[in-house]
């Protein structure tokens, strides 16, 4: 029983994400250097095993900060924007996917036009308008991630709440007269929960790719917080003479992104099955 | 109380789809009295199932009435209605999907009685323990989850559960139809001794007759949405009034080598209730079909047992 | 002998270990006889069915020993395109439950009727329209010359089971296989479609295997019966004595327990318990848990007992 549970787990993908996790609650205490300090002797120091030292394995920016500190420090608003981002959007999707598809009428017409509208509209754009009309930074990208992935969630969590209505244990419950509270934490909650723990876990890459595409474009986090975004965008411009300054937090993103991406199939497969359209 | 616990007083609903008006239900009038056992019969889609959803409460007829010990069953809110729930409950046919699959069967058989009362916890298990112990199933049953159960023992706990309550009526939608043929006896069996140690009524949708005639005491056969006979199970079995309980009667193949199957009792497909006949719905199909059948709706006569056809009454085979 | 069933072993490989689905069948079919193979789900007589067409869930399905013949050709040696050539839709054909599942609904009925015979190189070109109204009048589909072109969802149920049947005799099999199929339909439907089954019999002289749980349509329609219990047959005959005259305590405790038309109305007789499961069977009689007549013997397997005019029964109690 325990060993099939474990069947085909993706020990590499978890490794990097348990990587990722312990780099941003660990803070400070893990940074070989302080990842805003200034060290202009050190600029473009190029990684250890081209021709710079061990100091700085990752080597050093235009600044001459230590890519790896500032990598590690990134991964903060990384997992800090991934969590609250897929918090928020998957709770009220989940709420309004399930209030349409059990009530039905017209506040599931009314649901299902206002997802129609959220998916029609370029996240992009509404970033732009967001981050104008509001402060850019942490929470201004929270909010455009929410507002652009809770249509997903609520469109996915609506057809299995369809399903599940037709079930007569929701019939029973109702001929009983047991409280619709009651049938929505007891009876629908519950069967959708694998799907929406396999929903958040697909969405970790595409929101840590979110938040660094906003950073990049000078939409998301703003100097002096690190974020992986930011570090592409400071290191465009030496692309030619320090290409490492901008691969490393490239890889950093593709690695994340990656793992999050097979752990969630791999737990879909396992949770889901029936999922795998997604 | 005198009178029935059920009266359904020209119960219709139609439902409005694009591609037009699907008359499920079309004036359908019945009584079904205290401790006694109502079937509804007839073949798939004739509004039997709706019959019973919109006796549950789960659906509203589109007109009619649906009386409970009197009281119109719509019109009921609040405190009236929360009462009608704790009396009336359901067995529904699929025993896979009427279980909550990530609840325990003791959470399962408590969630009625929990919608109604307040009990302490040892209350409720005690309460738990005997109504499993009545459906024959050990009270540690409480512990487990649905799938670790067979479909025979799951419709237990769908019986036990709807019992918990101690209701008056018991809707029972097809409770045998999914289950082998050595289980259905089993469930059958259940079902009359605690119909008969709790005086309760039965309302039972099913399409196996001979199985209605072995269970029920009264009988409303169903055609299109329409009642075509109603009456006490043994004389509509007896001596059929109605041709389509003539036809379905002499349909049924029966476990005897040399017993002659009849199909020239009902030629032909069943129609669509999106466009049902004019006049008598099952005209097209009836083998003495007349001018008449064709126009008008043949009115319900006869008492107790009820025939809606335009034969008259002595030529009736 | 037109099918002769010899010891038939069909194994599932499934996750939870090997399901010994059907253990030991053996069973006869002469040609313009229906045999009834009659049992609760779970018993072996779906797999059976499969098993003459070698039709096993892909992976986990396999024949591991015993013998089927067919006009005394060896079917298990057979190559997989051998069957596909000669005998799947050719000499023996299958009609399933649900008609719906059965007809692809992208195809017209036409094309489908059609298909096996061209497949099999019945009629070709021009002639083939001819032979696919052909078969469908002999199924009793109204103006078939007109409905070619339909597709199955513009049919009723029962027409659709018509349309099945159709595509199953167009090669005119000598063995047909109906697993369940008026199960799906409703009564007054259901013995158009029983009716028909006997007219193609009469019609082509072909061999029927009924496979059914329902004892109404197995005796309406059989000759003979061959009851399955837990994977193996327990007891077979001629349909009056099956139900006439019951020998095996299952035979005896299923009639029992089924309601009547027509018969007072009283206690059923229910058979207590559930059968055995098939991946771990109890050794001996596989009923003895159930059995309302159970001896010590019981747990060594029943010998075969024979009854007499080709009535046989597997039960210790027969056998004193």
């Amino acid at each position: 029983m325990r060993a099939e549970m474990f069947r085909g787990v993706p020990w590499l993908a978890l490794l990097v994400l348990a990587a990722v996790g312990i780099c941003a609650a660990g803070g400070e205490a893990l940074l070989p250097f302080e990842p805003g300090e200034l060290d202009l002797g050190a600029a473009f120091k190029p990684p250890a095993w081209i021709s710079g030292d061990w100091a700085s394995p990752l080597g050093a920016d235009n600044l001459g900060r230590d890519i790896l500190s500032r990598i590690m420090a990134g991964s903060r608003v990384s997992v800090i924007v991934a969590f609250y981002a897929i918090l928020f959007s998957g709770g009220i999707g989940a709420v309004a996917g399930m209030v349409a598809g059990y009530f039905g009428g017209w506040v599931d017409t009314v649901l299902m036009r206002l997802i129609e509208i959220q998916q029609s509209v370029p996240a992009i754009a509404l970033a732009l308008i967001l981050a104008a009309a509001l402060e850019p930074g942490l929470p201004t990208v929270v909010l455009v991630i929410v507002l652009t992935y809770w249509a997903w969630y609520a469109r996915i969590i609506r057809g299995e709440i369809m399903a599940l209505k037709g079930r007569d244990y929701i019939a029973f419950a109702r001929v009983a007269g047991v409280g619709t509270a009651r049938i929505f934490l007891r009876h629908l909650l519950p069967n959708i929960f694998n799907t929406l723990v396999v929903l958040a876990t697909l969405q970790v890459g595409q929101v840590i790719l979110f938040e660094a595409s906003l950073s990049f474009l000078g939409l998301g986090i703003q100097q002096p917080d690190i974020s992986w975004g930011l570090m592409l965008a400071d290191a465009r411009q030496y692309i030619t003479n320090a290409w490492w300054a901008i691969t490393m937090p490239g890889i950093a993103i593709m690695l994340t992104c990656l793992a999050s991406n097979i752990f969630g199939d791999w737990l879909r497969d396992r949770l889901d099955p029936h999922l795998r359209q997604l | 109380m005198s009178g029935p616990m059920l009266e359904l007083d020209g119960v219709t609903k139609h439902y409005t789809t694009r591609r037009g008006v699907v008359r499920a239900v079309e004036s359908v009038s019945l009584a079904v009295q205290p401790r006694s056992t109502m079937a509804l019969v007839g073949e798939s889609g004739c509004g039997k199932t709706t019959l019973a959803r919109m006796i549950l409460q789960l659906e509203r007829p589109t007109a009619g009435a649906i009386r409970f010990e009197g009281q119109d069953v719509a019109a009921m809110r609040g405190a009236a209605l929360q009462a009608y729930r704790r009396e009336v409950m359901a067995v529904f046919q699929d025993p896979y999907s009427s279980l909550n699959p990530r609840l325990r069967v003791g959470t399962i058989i408590a969630e009625p009685v929990l919608a109604h009362e307040r009990p302490s916890r040892a209350e409720l298990d005690k309460r738990v323990a005997e109504v499993l112990d009545v459906v024959g199933l050990p009270a540690t049953a409480a512990r487990l989850y649905p799938h670790e159960f067979s479909g025979g023992q799951r419709q237990r706990i769908a019986i036990a559960r709807a019992l918990a309550l101690r209701p008056r009526l018991m809707v029972l939608d097809e409770p045998v139809s999914a289950l082998d043929v050595s289980i259905r006896a089993q469930i059958l069996n259940l079902l009359a001794d605690i119909q008969a140690e709790y005086g309760l009524t039965y309302l039972i949708i099913a399409h196996d007759l001979a199985l209605v005639e072995h269970f029920s005491s009264d009988v409303a056969v169903i055609y299109l949405g329409c009642v075509a006979e109603t009456g006490p199970t043994e004389q509509v079995f007896a001596q059929p009034r109605h041709p389509y309980t003539q036809a379905l009667l002499a349909a049924v193949p029966l476990p005897d080598p040399d017993h002659v199957l009849s199909e020239a009792a009902a030629l032909g497909e069943i129609a669509s209730a999106l466009d049902p006949p004019a006049g008598c719905r099952f005209h097209p199909r009836c083998p003495h079909a007349m001018d008449i059948c064709r126009t008008t709706r043949p009115l319900a006569a006869g008492s107790p047992h009820i025939t809606a056809c335009h034969l008259p009454r002595t030529s009736l085979p | 002998m037109l099918l002769s069933v010899r010891n038939l072993q069909t194994h599932l490989h499934l996750r939870r270990g090997l399901l010994r689905a059907v253990d030991g069948v053996s069973l006869e079919v002469a040609e313009g006889e229906t045999l009834g193979l009659v049992g609760e789900s779970g018993s072996g007589k779906t797999m059976t069915g499969l098993s003459l067409l070698r039709l096993l869930p892909k992976g986990s399905g396999r024949i591991a020993g015993g013998s089927i013949q067919l006009d005394g050709q060896e079917l298990t040696t057979l190559s997989e395109a051998q069957l596909a050539r000669d005998i799947r839709g050719r000499r023996i054909a299958m009609i399933m439950q649900d008609p719906m599942t059965s007809l692809n609904p992208v195809f017209s009925i036409g094309d489908q009727v059609g298909s096996p015979l061209r497949n099999h190189d019945i009629a070709r070109g021009t002639a083939l329209r001819g032979a696919v109204v052909d078969v469908l009048r002999r199924v009793r589909l109204p103006s078939p010359g007109e409905r070619l072109g339909d597709y199955p969802h513009q049919f009723s149920g029962g027409q659709r089971q018509r349309i099945v049947a159709a595509m199953a005799i167009g090669c005119t099999p000598r063995l047909l296989v109906a697993d369940e199929p008026t199960t799906a339909l409703d009564v007054t439907i259901q013995v158009q479609i029983i009716n028909l089954l006997r007219t193609i019999q009469d019609d082509t002289g072909a061999g029927i295997i009924l496979i059914t749980h329902d004892l109404g349509v197995a005796a309406s329609l059989c000759r003979r019966i061959a009851v399955m219990y837990a994977g193996q047959i327990v007891e077979t005959g001629p349909v009056r004595a099956i139900y006439r005259s019951p020998s095996h305590p299952y035979t005896q405790a299923l009639l029992a327990a089924i309601p009547r038309l027509g018969a007072k109305r009283g206690r059923l007789t229910a058979i207590a318990g559930q059968p055995p499961s098939l991946i771990d069977p109890p050794t001996g009689c596989r009923f003895a848990a159930r059995c309302p007549s159970r001896m010590a013997k019981c747990a060594e397997a029943p010998p075969v007992v024979d009854l007499g005019d080709g009535h046989s029964a597997s039960c210790w109690k027969l056998a004193s």
